[in-house]
Order: C-alpha cells, then sequence, then structure tokens
C-alpha cells in the first residue's frame, strides 16, 4: 500500500522541549490549548547524558483496540496516511478512550470527542516543527 | 446501482438510497444542519436542511438528510425560498434554545439576532430542540433508556415510566451528541450523575481517577470481548505506564 | 356453518339464505347506529321484539338492528320493509301505537313520520325525504337493509359475489379494472387506487401485506365508523379482492379504541367469513389464502397518516417517516404494503360487481363514484350523506342539508376535517371533488362537512382547529410542532384584543413555512384553517386587531354584555341565573350588570324573555 510516510520517533534525540505538543495543539484547536494536543511528551528518568524524554503519540495500531470497541464504527483507517481517524460517525460514548491500551487517546467531555493524532493527514506538524529531528517522516 | 444528478448545476454521483445531505457534504456544499448525524437514521426534525429539488416536472421544498437521491433531480441549496423558511425554523427554535451558542451563531448567519416568540409553554428541559439525537444515539448503542414523551406540543425527551431506567448505562452518549449541549452530567466522586440517577463510577487501579461508570464497562465486556483488564486504568497511567515500558525497550 | 368450496356453492347458498328471507317479507330495520344508540334504539330494539312477540306478529315481520341509516339528526330511525317507510325520532312507547296502527292496520303514524320543518311537507317513504332524494347511496345503500352482524343478510344482498368474480377474473385483471374505475383514495389524499395497488404488486417480495386505514380521527367524522358498524362485510370483501389483486397474503385492520362497536362486528364478520370459507386457506376453492387481523389505535390522531400507523403497527411511536420509498414499495415490516381507507375498500366491491364503466358513468372527470360526508355543525339536517362527486357544495348544504337553523346566515363551510379550509358563501357553488375543492384552498380530506353560521367567529373557529392540530401532531417537525403552537398564540392574542397588524403579518409568514417545510400531511395541511379564513374572512382579523371588535361577537375579551333599560321589565331572571352575581336591579326596575364581575357566559343573554340583554 503506497502510503504517504510514516512518523518515525526517536526517543534519543528528544530534549522535551515540548515544541511538538504546542505545534499539535495550534493545528487542532483554535488558541493552542495544550490540553488538546495529541502528542506528548513524557519524562523516562535520568540518563548519562541529562534526563531521558519519550514522545507518546497514536501508533495507529494494526489491530487496534479502539476500532474493535467504536459501536458504530466511527474510527475508520485513513488508507491514504494510515492514521486512524475519527470521522463525523462517533456519537462520544468514550470507549475507545477508556480501551487503549497505551491511554493514547483522550476523551475530552467538552467535545463530547476523542482527541488523538490524525497524522495531520499524511504530514505530521509535530515533526515538521521539531527542532532535533526526534520526530521524523519517512 | 449509481445515481447521478446537479446540486447548484454542478455534476454529482451518489449511491442508490443514499440521502442527499450526505452526498452534499461529501462533494462540499454547505448545508446547515441541527439534527443530523452521520451514524444515526435521519428523522427530519430540525427542518433546517432544507433544499429545492425538482425532478419530473415537480419542485419541492424538502429536508435534505432524508431525501433519497433521484437520479437526473436539480438541487439548488440556497434558493430565497430555502433562506427564508431556514430562517423562520431557526426563529423557532431559538426560542427553545437561546442559551446555545451554535443556535445563536447559525439563526445570526440567516438574519435571525432575536426571536418573536417566548419561551415555548412545556420545555421540562431547558435549551432543548427535541431533535432526537440523544434519542437515536442511546438507541443505536442498543440502550433504549431515552425516548420521547408526549406528543405535539407537549412532546419531550425523557424516560420510560418518568423513573430513572435500568437501561441507562451512564455512558453520556446523549450529551455528546446534544447540538445544544443541553443535558446535564456531573462526575463527581459519588458518580456520573445523569438523567435521574448517579452511576457508580469504575476508578482508576492506579490513581483512583474514574475511568468510566460500572454499567458501561460492564456492557462492553459483554458485548466487545476485550479483555477486562483494558477497562481498567484511566488514560494517563496507561500512558505513564507505557512510557516507562518503551524506555525499557529504548534504553 | 359450512364451508362454501366454490362460486357455484355460494350462489347455491346464496338461493337457499334467499328463499328463508324473500325481498317481499315485511321486515322493521332499526338504527343501531351510534348516533341512534345515543338516542335510546337499544332499548326502543327490545321494545319492538317484545310487542312481536306479544301480539304474535313474529312470524310475519322481520326485526332487524341495522347499521347507520345517516339522518342522524331525526334517530332513533324505523324503516319499514319492502315499502321503505320511515319513521323518526320513535321512541319506546310509540311501539305500541305502531305495532297497533301501522302493523296491524297498514295505517301511517303521522306524528313519526319526517316533516320539513320549512315546507310542513310530511313525508312517508324514506326515499322521498329531501335529505335522502339528493343523495346517491352506493356504499351506505345496504346500511339500513342488513344486520350488520348477518353474513347471511349480506350475501342474500349478492355479497362476496365480487369477490367470486374476481377469483374468475385473476389479479391482473382486476387490477386493470380498479385502474379503469380510477378509484381515488377516500382518506384525503385521492391517489388513484389502481396505481398503488399495481405498484405494490410489481414490487418484488416474498410477502405482501395490505391494511385498512381505519384511524378516523377528525372531529365531528363519522363515515369510517358508521361504513364499520353498518356493513362490515362490505370492507373485508373489498380487502380480501384487494389482497387477491395484490398478492397479499396477510391484511390489518387499524381501528381505533374509540370504536368498540366497529370492532365488535369487524370480529363478528371476520369470524363469520372464515367460517364460510371466505377467508383464511383456499378462499372459494381458488387455493388462495388471505388472512385479516385487528389492531386497535391508541388515538393518536397522527397515526391516520400512513406511515405514522405503520410504524404504530410495528410496535413504534406513530410518527411519520418521509416518504419515497412509499408503503407500496416498503411498508409494514418493509414489505410493500398496499394501505387504503375503510371508505376505499367498501368501493371495490361494487367496482368489481358492477364493472368500471358502471363506476366511471358516476362523478366528474377526475373524480369517480360517490364521497360519503359527515354532514355536521349549523345545519339543520345533520347525519351521513353519500353524494356522487361533484355535486355542488350549495346542494348539501342546502337540499341535503336543509338549510341553517332558526332562520340565520350561513357563513362557510370547512370541508376535509380539522385541517380543511373554510369557504365563504360566494364558494358555495364549488363542485365537491378533489381537485375543485384543494384549487379553492381547502380539501376532500376524508370527509368531514362543518357548516357554520353568521354566529360564528372564524377567527376563533381558525383557532380552535390550530389547537387541536398543535396537540395532535406528532412533534417531530420544528415547523409544524412548534409553528403550529406559535399561531396557536397568535390566534389567542388576536381573539383577545392583543393583537396588531403585524401579528396578522406574522401569522401569514409562520403559516407559509409551517405548510412548506413540514415534513408530513398533517403539518403541510394544518394552516388551511388559517390560510382560508385569511383569505375568505380577513375583514373579521381586522376588525379583531384594529377595532378590537368581535363582528359574530364570540370572542370574550371583545364582547360586553348590557341590559338595555328600555326593554327589561325587571322580571329579576337574568340577576337569579348569573353565576356570578354580576346583574343587579330592583323588582320591576331595570337591572345593570357590573362590568368587572361578568365573565361573558351569555346565560343572561339566553334566559331573557324580553330580548333586552345586549351584546357589542
Amino acid at each position: 500500500m503506497a502510503r504517504r510516510g510514516r512518523l518515525v520517533i526517536k526517543p534519543d534525540r528528544c530534549t522535551g522541549c515540548r515544541t511538538c505538543e504546542l505545534a499539535c495543539a495550534f493545528v487542532h484547536s483554535t488558541g493552542g490549548l495544550l490540553g488538546l494536543s495529541r502528542i506528548r511528551i513524557r519524562e523516562a528518568g535520568a540518563g548519562p547524558e541529562g534526563d531521558r524524554h519519550l514522545q507518546m503519540t497514536c501508533l495507529q495500531c494494526i489491530e487496534a483496540a479502539c476500532v474493535k470497541v467504536c459501536p458504530v464504527d466511527a474510527l475508520v483507517r485513513n488508507e491514504d496516511t494510515g492514521a486512524i481517524e475519527v470521522s463525523e460517525r462517533c456519537i462520544g460514548c468514550g470507549l475507545c478512550a477508556v480501551v487503549c491500551p497505551f491511554g493514547h487517546m483522550h476523551f475530552d467531555r467538552m467535545l463530547g470527542r476523542p482527541i488523538k493524532c490524525d497524522l495531520c493527514g499524511g504530514a505530521p506538524t509535530c515533526a515538521a516543527f521539531c527542532p532535533h529531528g526526534a520526530l521524523e517522516v519517512r | 446501482m449509481e445515481r447521478r444528478f446537479k446540486i447548484n448545476d454542478i455534476d454529482v454521483k451518489a449511491r442508490a438510497g443514499e440521502h442527499l445531505l450526505d452526498v452534499a457534504r461529501r462533494y462540499g456544499f454547505e448545508i446547515p444542519s441541527l439534527c443530523h448525524h452521520e451514524a444515526l437514521p435521519p428523522i427530519g426534525a430540525c427542518r433546517i436542511c432544507l433544499v429545492e429539488v425538482a425532478w419530473g416536472g415537480r419542485r419541492e421544498l424538502c429536508t435534505s438528510c432524508n431525501f433519497e437521491v433521484i437520479e437526473g433531480m436539480q438541487v439548488t441549496t440556497d434558493t430565497p425560498a430555502v433562506q427564508h423558511h431556514r430562517a423562520m425554523n431557526l426563529e423557532l427554535l431559538l426560542a427553545r434554545a437561546p442559551g446555545s451558542a451554535r443556535l445563536r451563531e447559525l439563526a445570526a448567519q440567516y438574519g435571525v439576532r432575536r426571536t418573536r416568540f417566548g419561551p415555548p409553554a412545556t420545555s421540562p428541559l431547558p435549551n432543548c430542540i427535541l431533535c432526537e439525537l440523544c434519542v437515536r444515539a442511546c438507541e443505536q448503542l442498543g440502550n433504549h433508556a431515552l425516548t420521547m414523551v408526549g406528543r405535539g406540543d407537549k412532546k419531550r425527551i425523557g424516560l420510560a415510566f418518568n423513573s430513572p431506567s435500568e437501561q441507562c448505562t451512564g455512558c453520556a452518549s446523549c450529551a455528546s451528541v446534544c447540538p445544544t449541549e443541553c443535558i446535564p452530567v456531573k462526575d463527581t466522586a459519588a458518580g456520573r450523575t445523569i438523567w435521574g440517577q448517579t452511576h457508580p463510577l469504575v476508578l482508576c487501579k492506579v490513581c483512583g481517577a474514574p475511568v468510566m461508570t460500572e454499567r458501561q464497562r460492564a456492557k462492553a465486556i459483554a458485548k466487545k470481548g476485550l479483555p477486562e483488564e483494558y477497562y481498567d486504568f484511566c488514560e494517563s497511567c496507561k500512558q505513564s505506564t507505557a512510557s516507562k515500558r518503551f524506555a525499557s525497550i529504548v534504553w | 356453518m359450512a364451508r362454501i368450496g366454490n362460486a357455484k356453492q355460494l350462489a347455491e347458498y346464496r338461493k337457499q339464505v334467499k328463499a328463508s328471507k324473500p325481498e317481499s317479507r315485511k321486515a322493521i330495520a332499526v338504527c343501531a347506529g351510534t348516533g341512534c344508540k345515543a338516542f335510546g334504539s337499544f332499548e326502543l330494539f327490545e321494545a319492538f321484539r317484545e310487542a312481536l312477540a306479544r301480539h304474535e306478529l313474529d312470524r310475519q315481520w322481520d326485526l332487524r338492528a341495522t347499521g347507520c341509516h345517516g339522518f342522524c339528526e331525526r334517530g332513533p330511525l324505523v324503516l319499514f320493509f319492502p315499502d321503505g317507510m320511515l319513521y323518526q325520532r320513535v321512541k319506546s312507547s310509540d311501539v305500541d301505537e305502531i305495532v297497533q296502527t301501522t302493523l296491524k292496520q297498514g295505517k301511517v303514524v303521522d306524528r313519526l313520520l319526517y316533516t320539513d320543518p320549512q315546507s310542513g311537507d310530511a313525508y312517508i317513504k324514506e326515499r322521498d325525504i329531501p335529505f335522502y332524494k339528493h343523495q346517491r347511496r352506493l356504499v351506505l345503500e345496504q346500511n339500513g337493509q342488513i344486520d350488520p352482524c348477518s353474513i347471511d343478510d349480506y350475501i342474500a344482498l349478492g355479497g362476496y359475489s365480487a369477490l367470486a368474480k374476481a377469483l374468475a377474473m385473476g389479479p391482473h385483471r382486476v387490477l386493470d379494472e380498479v385502474e379503469r374505475a380510477h378509484l381515488r383514495g377516500r382518506g384525503g389524499a385521492g391517489f388513484p387506487a389502481g396505481r398503488k395497488w399495481k405498484t405494490c404488486r410489481g414490487t418484488e417480495s416474498d410477502k405482501r401485506y395490505i391494511i385498512c386505514n381505519a384511524d378516523e380521527g377528525d372531529p365531528g367524522a363519522f363515515m369510517d365508523r358508521s361504513v364499520l358498524e353498518g356493513n362490515p362485510h362490505s370492507v373485508l370483501e373489498g380487502m380480501i379482492i384487494g389482497a387477491f389483486a395484490i398478492g397479499a397474503d396477510e391484511g390489518w385492520v387499524y381501528v381505533r379504541q374509540e370504536y368498540p362497536l366497529a370492532i365488535e362486528r369487524l370480529e363478528l364478520a371476520l369470524e363469520a367469513a372464515r367460517a364460510k370459507g371466505l377467508l383464511g386457506e383456499d378462499i372459494l376453492g381458488s387455493g388462495f389464502a388471505f388472512d385479516v387481523h385487528i389492531n386497535r389505535g391508541g388515538g393518536a390522531f397522527v397515526c391516520g397518516e400512513e406511515s405514522a400507523l405503520i410504524a404504530s403497527l410495528e410496535g413504534r411511536r406513530g410518527v411519520p417517516r418521509r416518504r419515497p420509498p412509499y408503503p407500496a414499495v416498503a411498508g409494514l415490516h418493509g414489505k410493500p404494503t398496499n394501505i387504503n381507507n375503510v371508505e376505499t375498500w367498501a368501493n371495490v366491491p361494487l367496482i368489481v360487481g358492477k364493472g368500471a364503466d358502471w363506476f366511471r358513468s358516476i362523478g366528474t372527470e377526475g373524480s369517480k363514484g360517490t364521497k360519503i360526508f359527515s354532514l355536521v355543525g349549523k345545519v339543520n339536517n345533520t347525519g351521513l350523506v353519500e353524494v356522487p362527486m361533484g355535486m355542488p357544495l350549495r346542494q348539501i348544504v342546502e337540499d341535503i342539508g336543509g338549510g341553517i337553523p332558526g332562520g340565520k346566515r350561513f357563513k362557510a363551510v370547512q370541508t376535509g376535517g380539522p385541517s380543511g379550509g373554510c369557504l365563504p358563501a360566494d364558494k358555495l357553488d364549488v363542485a365537491v371533488d378533489f381537485d375543485s375543492l384543494t384549487a379553492e384552498g381547502s380539501m376532500m380530506g376524508s370527509g368531514g362537512m362543518i357548516v357554520m353560521d353568521e354566529d360564528t367567529c372564524m377567527v376563533d373557529v381558525a383557532r380552535y382547529f390550530v389547537g387541536f392540530l398543535k396537540f395532535e401532531s406528532c412533534g417531530n417537525c420544528t415547523s409544524c410542532r412548534d409553528g403550529l403552537e406559535r399561531m396557536h398564540e397568535l390566534l389567542t392574542d388576536i381573539t383577545e384584543g392583543r393583537g396588531t397588524d403585524e401579528t396578522i403579518a406574522l401569522l401569514e409568514d409562520l403559516a407559509a413555512t409551517v405548510k412548506a417545510t413540514s415534513l408530513c400531511a398533517l403539518g403541510t395541511t394544518a394552516v388551511n384553517p388559517v390560510q382560508s379564513t385569511l383569505k375568505y374572512f380577513r375583514d373579521e382579523y381586522e376588525a379583531h386587531v384594529r377595532d378590537k371588535r368581535c363582528p359574530a361577537r364570540v370572542c370574550k375579551a371583545l364582547i360586553s354584555y348590557t341590559i338595555d333599560n328600555d326593554a327589561c321589565t325587571g322580571c329579576t331572571l337574568c340577576a337569579k341565573r348569573c353565576p356570578q352575581d354580576a346583574i343587579s336591579g330592583q323588582k320591576k326596575g331595570p337591572h345593570t350588570i357590573d362590568q368587572d364581575k361578568c365573565i361573558k357566559c351569555g346565560i343572561c343573554r339566553d334566559v331573557c324573555t324580553y330580548d333586552a340583554v345586549r351584546v357589542e
């Protein structure tokens, strides 16, 4: 399948600057609410060269629990980008966010919708803004 | 079977049996609507997605959400009549739901900034526009807790026999789909309060944060076949656990 | 009761029944329709039975309780066969005199005859009475003749011969015949039944249904009720023929719970037809199988709309859905379903029996056959009338209806039930058929006809009907649910003196949206009473808002009662009767009404023998 490239995460290059979070939040919400960012930086303890950081975002699982649990088939894989996207079919029951084994989905009660990475339609903004090459599109 | 027709003089294609609004939106035509939802059967309640349709010598003003496409028809999405009647129906709805920002915004687009009508005589749920999205979502989930009660000007959203429903799982999908955000949901330590009852919550096994209601969990486990431990942790603790696991692999 | 195995056996059975009940046999038919029952016809029937037995006349006279004869104003009605004499307003206490004078001596009891209140002419025979003379009773013809509980009575008059004929013709010729007859649905929309039947037959399916819509909900209308109560077999025969032509094996009658007598008689008819082999497996030996169930409606007006009716039949809320797909393509349980109303089905045996050409010879170019109306309101002869399509309204109101009582002036007639339009005097010459009525802003509807006189306020009438419809709307569409509620508020404002010219303008604007944007016919026609009164009686609306005056003196907020000092004799009757003690005055002196206390009930005016109470 001709996919437009995948998001490759390089944790050893991440400095924890959170530019990715900010970029994501601005692309996906007016006002750049950090709570609505689909990527999150987690601290992963101290290494020999200082604190380590990990970029946590949706893995676009092949057999995704979120897809399986959705009662209205609202989570649809975009065959172009490989991303699992929340379609307009979503009725906001929140089960997908409950069952994601990695906590990569966040259910926003105000919006009545789950928040998850959609790979920005094939050109992830986070990767474009990462100053350290810790997120790459290949 | 394919159907070909025109929307605002532009050629479009659709599958037989598809509804006009879905097709129009796919092609990028903007038609406002308050009671439509892709995952739920259309009922044509709000009467805002009006369009003019001409076929076989007939010309009809109709709602596009529940209109099955017809070969060779001509659809116009924004005639003066469409605009006029949308405005009147929005004005009627505005009297029901003056507190809805979304409705106020939409009405303003049609020049309706205030309504000449007072609050309706019967409206136990303030700002409810009776679009039935909540009822349809609840039916779609197989819960059938919500229903329409009464008819005519006495119609309202409610529960069968006006008593707290054993069917309600407290999932709050009704509140999620509500276009005027009029369904109150309250989460506290005691549980989630919605539709007259408080549902006990399943708490995260790590941090104790609420995950979901017990009923929603029991129903999902029975229906969806995922392992029970999938329903045991909050988003944040799951991410934290996962990050530790990933870190141990990377470093 | 033996099964009738084929058409030949049916003909033989008919001969037997006829031999036991020859047409020349003397019979007394007591109307047991709902109206006459309310007047005491049940007791009357028992009195006849007792008297006939006592005088040993029960072998010479056949006594029947029949369905509605139509002349409800004059009930209880008693019809004598074979000569067709009609006695009206008969009481149990009249029975002895009737037995002595009429049955024994063959003389007429003059005081029981119908006497025209205007001309003073008395009529002996039913068919000579103006109320009946101008009618063409086809569907209702047998109502006064047969005992609706007796299948033999129906068979004796040729019943089920049309079914035998249809079975011999084959389904396609029956479909052609019904289409050629140009039978249009009597339920309101007037859609050609033949076309609907053919669509249903032509839709590929393993199962088809037919439905009889007997959810008659119009206030004051009782056409379907009377046909079901008076001649249930005619409806059933029509349904069986329809099922055969369409290829349906199951049928439903959706009838109002409020019609217990109709349900009872229909149940009897179904049992009798099953026992005779006219319903169920292998009907008349043809191999065709069909059966009918009864469903009782819960009393929602909107369930008369076909898609709402089907939803209700499926056990869901009675809410209409967008058509197409029409029920003929996807109806009950998603299967092709043909739905017609009671009167339409009752026309089918006539068409198949007598032929499409005969049927086409009655009525107008676009509307064939007859139509039954419930003629009610301010008219002398209220009742059920059946007239050929195309008869001018005037003839129905004046000749059949006998004009307006009390020498009052005619003001309007509303056709088509609560959502029909009100037509004024200068529209009285309009022909009563589907297209002409619609062209004038009213409609045929299912056949309600309400006559109004000069004492009727047209704004108040519009307000009443909108009030009924806003209550009966299913509440799905914003335009219908909220629109009608708001129209009702505006009309209330006008009748209570708060209206302005802007109120009228908003009312018109709103009515246009309700009509244009509602999903089903309830909403799109609900504005007819408002739009037609605005069109024909606009001056009344304007008097209400500009002069704060109700020309018909109906709207309480706009009228006041006063006592004319010159006419008042001081009899004190009004003061005694006033429920508010608002009237004071000395005995034999002039009285006055305290306007602050007066609730405008009008009792003083009704009781005053000197016509001293004035309304302004």
